[in-house]
C-alpha cells in the first residue's frame, strides 16, 4: 500500500503583525523555507493544497488565487481547503489523498493566517447560525469557555490544571525558534490573570498571530529519492459532527475519538502513552490539552488534571506534548494544525533543534476546529510501516 | 398538527417577511505588502511605480512575478501614460485595463472623462491625480482620462528617493445579505414574535424534539414531522462569564454566555442570563441552574425577542 511521507517543513517567522510582507508574502515565506528543507523546486511540485482560515478573516475572498502569482504555481493545480482551526491538518489530508490517488506525486499545502487584519472574535461569530447563536455568540471563546465549566465538575478539568498547561507550553516555547511569545508564567499568574471569558482568563489564551506553514508530501520511493529521512505518516483522519445535534454533552469530542480510534488501528497503537514519543497537540485555549488527553487515550476520562500534574507531558516526561510551545508560542489559525503536524515530522526526523524530544521516532498530530466538533488526528514516524 | 400545516403561513404573506436583513460591517487593516506599499506612496509624489521581473514590467508594482513566482529584481518608474485594452461602462462610470508604455501587465482602473462613444480599444489615456490624495489608496490615482499634452518615457530604472512602503491600510467591508427563513424558522419565529410561542420539531423515530425546527433529525435521520411546543424556561447545560468587549457586542459586559437546554427540548440556545454579579454567576448561574426567559418590548420576530435569561431562584 502507498505510504506517504512529509519530505520538507518551512514555517514562517509568525509575529503579533507582520507589516513587512502581504498574505500572499506570508505564504510564500514559508513556502521557500519547506523547498529549501526539501531541495526541491516549485517546477518538481505537482499540486498545490492551500489551508487557510474564514476568507473574513483576511477580507479576501478565494485567497488561493491570490496566492499563486507569489508561490510561482502558475498552471498547477491549485485547490484550497478551509475546516476552522484544524485546516491545516485537513489541508494535509488532502494531499495525502491527491497522492494515492495517483493524481500527483509531489504535493505541497501551505496553511496560513494573517489574523494581524481583522477583528477576530467578531468574525468567529460569523460561524455561527444568522438566526440562532450568532447574535449572542462570543467568538469561539464565550462557547470554549462554557463547555470547559460544564467539565469542570464532572471531569475535573480545574483551573489549575489547565494553568499547568499554559506554564508548560509556555516553558517550552523559549527554546522554539519560531515562537513569537516567550514568556515564562507560573501557575499563580495564569489564575491572578484578567478574566475574558471566566474560566478563560488571558494566561489561558494564546496569542494572535501572523503565519504561515508549509509541508511537502511525497511516496514511497519518491520520498526516499528527496531525504534519506522522510516522515512516514501511519495514518491521517479528518472527523466531524452535527453541530446541532439533539443531546450533545460536549464533555468529550466524539469526532476526536472516532479520528484517533481510525488512526490507531491504522497505525497499530494500541497504548498511545506508551507508544507516541511526543504530542502536538492544537490547543486554542489551555482547556483544549487537558480533553485531548483524554480524547487521544493517554489517560482515562477524568484522568487529565491528575496527567498534566504529574509532569509526564513536560519535555522531562514520557510523553512530552507541544515541545513546541503548542499555540502559546504562535496561533496563526489557519497554519496551526499544519504546524502541529510539521512539528512532529521535525521531531522524528531529528530536526526539531534546540526542542528536539531527544531519540522520538513516532509521535501523535492532533488539529482541532471549534470546541467538540471537528477533529484531526495524525501519526507520524520515522519508521516506513 | 402536522408541519405542513403551518409551515404555508411562515412569515406572513409580506415579501420582506421571508428573510431576514443582516448587514455585516467588518473593518480591517490590511498590508499591502513592500512593493505596492511603495507604488501607492508614491502616487501623491504623482509617480506610477513598477515592479521588474526580467523582461516583464508589472504596473502597480509587485513583491513576486506572476511567471515565476520570483521577487521583483527592482523598481522602475515609468510614464503616468498608456493604451486601453479592455473597457467596460456601467451607470456609475467606466472601468479598464491600461497597458502603460514599457509595462507588460495592464492596470484595471477607472476611466475618466471620455465623451460617450469617443473611447476605443487602443486609445491613448494619462494618469488624472487626485486633487485630495490620502497617501493610503489606489485612488490618489484617481484613474486614466484623455492623453492632451502628457508626454511618454522609457521606464528609468532604480528611481532614486523612494518613499517608505505603506505598511497598513485601514479598510472596512460592509456585507449584505438577506437570509431566507425558510419553512421551519419562520414557523418558530412567527409563533416568537406574535404568541411569544416556542415550537420545535419532534423526531418521528426517536421522538426528541430539536430547537431550532429542522425537517431531518440530525441523529436518527428519521423525517421530524411534528410541531411540538418548548417552555421558555430551562436548564443551562454550560456557560461562562463575559468580561472581554468585541465589535459588534450585544451588552456591555461583564454579562453570562449561556447555552440553555429549554425546558421540552434536546438541543441546546445560546443566549445570556442577565441581572447576575459576575462572581456570583461562576456559582449561581453554573451549569445546571434553572432560567426562565425575560421577554423584550420589541417583536422582531428573533432570539433577540428574549432580552435575556434570569435565574430561577430556589
Amino acid at each position: 500500500m502507498t505510504q506517504v511521507a512529509i519530505v520538507g517543513t518551512g514555517q514562517t517567522v509568525h509575529a503579533r503583525r507582520r507589516t513587512d510582507v502581504s498574505q500572499a508574502g506570508l505564504a510564500r515565506e514559508a513556502v521557500v523555507e519547506a523547498l529549501n528543507d526539501a531541495g526541491l523546486t516549485m517546477d518538481d511540485i505537482d499540486s498545490i493544497v492551500v489551508a487557510s482560515g474564514p476568507a473574513m478573516f483576511g477580507s479576501v475572498n478565494q485567497p488561493e488565487k491570490w496566492l499563486v502569482d507569489a508561490l510561482g504555481a502558475r498552471y498547477k493545480p491549485v485547490v484550497r481547503v478551509t475546516s476552522g482551526g484544524g485546516t491545516g491538518l485537513a489541508g494535509a489530508l488532502a494531499a495525502v489523498n491527491q497522492i494515492k490517488g495517483g493524481s500527483a506525486r509531489r504535493v505541497l499545502v501551505v496553511a496560513y493566517d494573517k489574523l494581524s487584519e481583522g477583528p477576530l472574535q467578531a468574525n468567529i461569530s460569523t460561524l455561527y447560525d444568522p438566526f440562532w447563536g450568532r447574535e449572542f455568540a462570543v467568538g469561539i471563546m464565550g462557547f470554549s469557555a462554557a463547555y470547559w465549566h460544564a467539565r469542570m465538575k464532572r471531569l475535573g478539568h480545574t483551573e489549575e490544571a489547565a494553568a499547568m498547561v499554559s506554564v508548560k507550553n509556555r516553558h517550552n516555547s523559549m527554546l522554539n525558534p519560531k515562537a513569537h511569545v516567550k514568556r515564562e508564567v507560573t501557575v499563580e499568574e495564569v489564575l491572578a490573570s484578567r478574566p475574558l471569558c471566566w474560566p478563560i482568563k488571558i494566561l489561558d489564551v494564546p496569542p494572535i498571530s501572523d503565519g504561515a506553514c508549509a509541508v511537502i508530501l511525497a511516496a514511497d520511493a519518491d520520498a526516499e529519492a528527496i531525504t534519506p529521512t522522510p516522515a512516514w505518516i501511519h495514518g491521517i483522519s479528518y472527523v466531524g459532527e452535527a453541530d446541532n445535534a439533539p443531546d450533545r454533552s460536549m464533555l468529550q469530542s466524539e469526532p476526536l475519538q472516532i479520528a484517533a480510534m481510525k488512526v490507531y488501528k491504522e497505525a497499530g497503537i494500541t497504548n498511545p502513552f506508551r507508544q507516541f514519543d511526543v504530542a502536538e497537540l492544537q490547543e486554542p485555549y489551555t482547556c483544549f490539552e487537558l480533553s485531548y488527553y483524554e480524547g487521544l487515550g493517554f489517560c482515562p476520562e477524568g484522568g487529565a488534571a491528575e496527567l498534566i500534574a504529574s509532569g509526564e507531558t513536560t519535555m522531562e516526561g514520557s510523553l512530552p506534548v507541544n515541545p513546541s510551545g503548542g499555540c502559546m508560542g504562535a496561533n496563526p489559525i489557519g497554519a496551526t494544525a499544519l504546524i502541529r503536524l510539521a512539528e512532529v515530522a521535525m521531531q522524528v526526523t531529528g530536526k526539531a533543534g534546540a526542542h528536539q524530544v531527544k531519540g522520538a521516532q513516532r509521535g501523535v498530530a492532533q488539529a482541532g476546529g471549534g470546541w467538540a466538533n471537528l477533529r484531526g488526528v495524525a501519526v507520524v514516524g520515522a519508521e516506513k510501516r | 398538527m402536522t408541519l405542513t400545516d403551518t409551515t404555508e403561513v411562515a412569515r406572513s404573506s409580506a415579501e420582506n417577511m421571508h428573510y431576514m436583513p443582516a448587514q455585516l460591517t467588518i473593518p480591517y487593516t490590511l498590508t499591502p505588502g513592500q512593493a505596492t506599499g511603495i507604488f501607492i506612496a508614491e502616487l501623491v509624489n504623482k509617480r506610477l511605480l513598477g515592479s521588474r521581473h526580467g523582461d516583464e514590467i508589472i504596473v502597480p508594482a509587485q513583491d513576486f512575478s506572476g511567471s515565476t513566482g520570483e521577487p521583483a529584481s527592482g523598481f522602475v518608474e515609468v510614464a503616468p501614460v498608456g493604451e486601453v485594452q479592455a473597457f467596460t461602462t456601467n451607470a456609475k462610470g467606466t472601468l479598464g485595463l491600461v497597458l502603460i508604455d514599457g509595462t507588460t501587465t495592464p492596470f484595471l482602473h477607472k476611466l475618466v472623462g471620455f465623451e460617450p462613444g469617443s473611447l476605443e480599444i487602443g486609445t491613448r489615456v494619462a494618469a488624472i491625480w487626485s486633487e485630495s490624495p490620502t497617501g493610503n489608496s489606489v485612488l490618489d490615482l484617481a484613474g486614466f482620462g484623455p492623453i492632451g499634452e502628457a508626454g511618454t518615457f522609457e521606464p528609468k530604472s532604480d528611481p532614486e528617493g523612494l518613499a517608505e512602503p505603506i505598511e497598513q491600510i485601514d479598510y472596512t467591508m460592509t456585507l449584505d445579505f438577506k437570509h431566507a427563513y425558510g419553512a421551519y424558522y419562520g414557523t418558530l419565529f412567527d409563533g416568537v414574535e406574535t404568541g411569544r410561542r416556542i415550537r420545535g420539531s419532534k423526531c418521528s423515530k426517536c421522538r426528541r424534539v430539536l430547537l431550532p425546527p429542522r425537517a431531518v433529525c440530525d441523529s436518527c435521520f428519521a423525517p421530524a414531522t411534528e410541531w411540538a411546543d418548548v417552555a421558555d424556561t430551562g436548564t443551562i447545560q454550560a456557560s461562562s462569564v463575559v468580561h472581554i468587549e468585541f465589535l459588534g457586542q450585544r451588552k456591555q459586559p461583564p454579562y453570562v454566555y449561556a447555552e440553555i437546554v429549554l425546558d421540552g427540548a434536546s438541543t441546546r440556545l445560546i443566549h445570556i442570563v442577565g441581572d447576575v454579579d459576575a462572581e456570583r454567576a461562576k456559582t449561581a448561574a453554573a451549569p445546571g441552574a434553572r432560567v426562565r426567559a425575560v421577554w423584550s418590548d420589541q417583536h422582531t420576530g428573533s432570539l433577540g425577542d428574549i432580552e435575556h435569561f434570569e435565574l430561577i431562584e430556589e
